[in-house]
């Protein structure tokens, strides 16, 4: 054996180390999930009005077959992807905006502090009156609402910048908007991803008690389910649904959110490469 | 491309919780053009201070700071601070952190791209164009500070403590690396550093400063042959004269052990 050869395998290993398969990786999350089935399975045996799993497993074949689960999916998909971005772009402008004018971060920061202190939802039942009960209503309502979340956020990530880096940006030129965006934003990011997330699931409770308040609100089609159950007392359909906004959330947290995190921190040299993993 | 630094009667003063506390005092310093100065002192002395006033990141409480005759205003371009820790953005590439102060100057892309492979090429980081800053060693980041700073073609180079956080294998060619970079540019360089050797080694002058509040107690002219290192004798002997001014002062707080003597540990 020559010594490239040793080499070879040597940097193939490592390689193959750090790039575990993906069945491995995704065992944890299968195995859990499984468990997570059979402890509800199990309670459904003792709670009559429970539905189990099968049954609701049968509830998803036939909404997946009517087209219902489809619809349910998309319109949750774009309804808050929508007050997301919306929430997103403005939170995190409004939330530098706050970082960089100290006299604006005194006055406001209180309020936003208490404004997501409470329960967005709140705003609903004036949302619902001032600007009746349409889908745009209670989108105005997940979109604001999510935003002194992601603001907040923003802002103590801006605040904890180290001053070395920003010091190292105005000596090389960068200035106002240069300096804002290309150091301040780069180095806040980890800390405005934590906001993001927040924000997001502020969004989604608002959206859901929406739905809790007055039926077709977002129209995404959960609020027909919630009223379809509480007339009938059939838990069956609102399980089935359940499972599907698990499902999305579950597929937003690991393809968006986990992602971008891992990447950022890959970026900055916070994951230990030295480590087998 | 070098521009004359001058400090005339400079004061600067810090708030403290009940008074102010003078950091610098009375620092009258004219530098010529492509000098390379450096400034040694206990640490609290006021050194980094010095060097954000010629940076413009402070203004003097008084006196006056001036660069090619110009008084300073603010940060800019002409002057650039290399700093302790590196100071390097973690999240740009080696390569994007020496281009990034080359786009703010406005640097057409292709002669920017030009100047960085340059620079890397100078500092030996040709290879580690593409790394981010976390996958350096301590010396590369540091190199990578020079390449980014002298890219810039300042007129005036700041340097505060740039290299000791390194690891002396390190240090010692860097010394010798950034002579050979100062002789290329000409460009002047203020070099701060606690360390007398280091000081001797690399400055054509060094300025000797007291601490509390900062004061020049020092101006020692310095004409050894270059590139020199710090163990060389002459560099050594010369040490032992600036080590003696601070004595003077008891700015060190101990009375450094004499030659011969038990404790005597050559520094």
């Amino acid at each position: 054996m020559s010594r490239s050869d040793v080499e070879l395998t040597t940097e193939q290993s490592v390689q193959a180390r750090s790039q575990a398969p993906w069945w491995k990786a995704s065992a944890p999350i299968l195995i859990t999930g499984l468990v997570l089935v059979v402890v509800w399975a199990v309670l459904s045996l003792f709670v009559d009005t429970l539905p189990g799993p099968g049954d609701t497993a049968a509830e998803l074949a036939r909404m997946a077959s009517d087209g219902e689960l489809f619809s349910i999916f998309g319109r949750i998909t774009l309804f808050m992807g929508v007050c997301f971005v919306i929430a997103a772009v403005g939170g995190v402008a409004l939330g530098l905006l706050l970082g960089s004018k100290r006299w604006l971060d005194r006055g406001l920061s209180p309020y936003l502090a208490a404004l997501q202190g409470m329960p967005t939802s709140m705003w609903i039942p004036v949302a619902a009156v001032v600007l009746g009960t349409s889908p745009w209503s209670l989108a105005a309502v997940v979109s604001i609402g999510a935003m002194p979340a992601i603001m907040l956020g923003t802002r103590s990530a801006v605040a904890n910048v180290p001053p070395l880096l920003i010091r190292a940006g105005r000596t090389y030129g960068a200035d106002g908007g240069t300096l804002l965006r290309h150091v301040v934003l780069p180095a806040a990011l980890p800390g405005i991803m934590t906001g993001l997330e927040l924000g997001w699931s502020i969004a989604f409770r608002c959206l859901v008690a929406g739905e809790i308040f007055s039926g077709a609100l977002s129209g995404t089609g959960i609020g027909d389910v919630i009223d379809r159950s509480r007339e009938t007392g059939d838990l069956t359909e609102m399980m089935a649904t359940i499972m599907i906004v698990l499902a999305f959330t579950l597929i937003v947290d690991r393809l968006v959110f986990a992602k971008v995190q891992h990447r950022l921190r890959v970026s900055r040299g916070l994951v230990d490469t030295g480590l087998p993993h | 491309m070098s521009a004359s630094v001058s400090l005339t009667d400079v004061a600067q003063a810090f708030p403290g919780r009940e008074r102010a506390r003078l950091a610098l005092d009375g620092i009258t310093l004219d530098i010529e053009p492509g000098q390379f100065v450096c400034v040694v002192g206990p640490s609290g002395c006021g050194k980094s201070t010095l060097l954000d006033l010629v940076a413009g990141h402070t203004r003097p409480a008084r006196g006056a700071v001036s660069v090619d005759g110009a008084a300073v205003k603010g940060p800019g371009l002409d002057r650039v601070m290399v700093f302790q820790d590196h100071a390097l953005f973690p999240w740009m590439s080696v390569a994007d952190n020496v281009a990034f102060g080359l786009k703010n100057a406005g640097i057409p892309e292709a002669e920017r791209e030009a100047r960085v492979a340059k620079w890397l090429g100078k500092v030996g980081l040709t290879d580690a164009a593409s790394l981010h800053p976390h996958q350096l060693s301590g010396g590369m980041r540091q190199r990578a500070a020079l390449a980014r700073a002298f890219a810039m073609k300042p007129q005036v180079l700041l340097m505060d403590e740039p290299f000791s956080a390194l690891d002396a294998p390190s240090r010692d060619r860097l010394h010798v690396e950034l002579q050979e970079l100062w002789a290329d540019t000409e460009t002047t360089i203020i070099f701060v550093t606690h360390n007398v050797r280091e000081a001797i080694a690399l400055g054509d002058r060094v300025i000797v400063l007291s601490s509390g509040p900062g004061r020049i107690i020092g101006d020692v002219p310095v004409a050894l042959n270059r590139p020199r290192v710090v163990e060389s004798e002459r560099v050594v002997a010369l040490a032992h004269k600036v080590r003696g001014l601070l004595d003077e002062a008891d700015q060190l707080g101990i009375t450094t052990p004499r030659e011969g003597g038990d404790s005597y540990v050559s520094i």
